[in-house]
């Protein structure tokens, strides 16, 4: 799960490649997404800042 | 500024993005500095950066690509900023080596920095969004190698991600490949 967003941005400069602008564009915004829910999983531990 | 001197920056700046990310690859496969959950993402962000200038190396320089490589940016700094926060007390640890004092979040948030202040400087220039004349050959070969390091290590990644952290999510600490080990 975690290869997920190298996945999807493989594959938008892949599409980029064979000149698909739009095509890219969504699998860029997809592995955007899918980097920032499995941050989202991964920020379990508080902070403690506290000085 | 020409789209075609625009265009060799963007390959410099995606060889240097490219460059970051085979150190870390270096780092891990060399040195056997395990990268954590957070930093599995911070190398994402620099793909999710890299690929606005990969379309500036692609379809010429347009504003919207320098857009893709900031919010890119933004969210990979965002990342590495938390990971800064998590250690930013003395005495509550840090994860893996240090590089000339820094340890490798603390670099990935100042090239994340880095990279939004070279877009917002490259926007600067109007000229080259104004393109009438044909891309010249002579720049052909070093956006073509930036592009294809740039896949290249984006594949490499997918495979020591799966190697290490299997078809789940990481462990908070990984010590081992979870593949490798068989689950």
């Amino acid at each position: 799960m975690m290869s997920l967003p190298f996945v999807l941005f493989a594959c938008a400069v892949g599409a980029a490649w064979m000149r698909q602008r739009g095509v890219s564009m969504g699998f860029w915004a997809l592995g955007l997404i899918a980097m920032l829910v499995l941050f989202r999983f991964h920020v379990t531990e508080v902070l403690m800042i506290q000085l | 500024m020409s789209a075609d001197l625009s265009k060799l920056l963007n390959a410099i700046g995606l060889l240097a993005i490219s460059t970051v990310l085979a150190l870390a690859l270096v780092d891990q496969l060399w040195f056997g500095d395990l990268p954590c959950p957070l930093c599995i993402l911070q190398r994402a962000g620099f793909f999710a950066a890299g690929f606005g200038i990969a379309l500036n190396l692609i379809f010429g320089p347009k504003p919207s690509h320098y857009g893709v490589a900031i919010v890119g940016a933004i969210a990979g700094g965002s990342i590495s900023l938390r990971q800064i926060v998590l250690h930013i007390i003395p005495g509550t640890g840090h994860y893996g080596n240090d590089v000339f004092g820094l340890h490798l979040y603390t670099w990935a948030f100042i090239a994340f920095a880095a990279i939004i202040l070279g877009c917002a400087i490259m926007l600067l220039d109007d000229r080259q969004f104004s393109r009438a004349e044909p891309m010249s050959v002579r720049l052909k070969v070093l956006p073509l190698s930036a592009l294809l390091l740039f896949l290249t290590l984006a594949i490499a990644n997918i495979a020591s991600t799966v190697a290490l952290c299997g078809a789940g999510l990481c462990p908070d600490d990984p010590k081992t490949y979870m593949l490798l080990q068989g689950g």
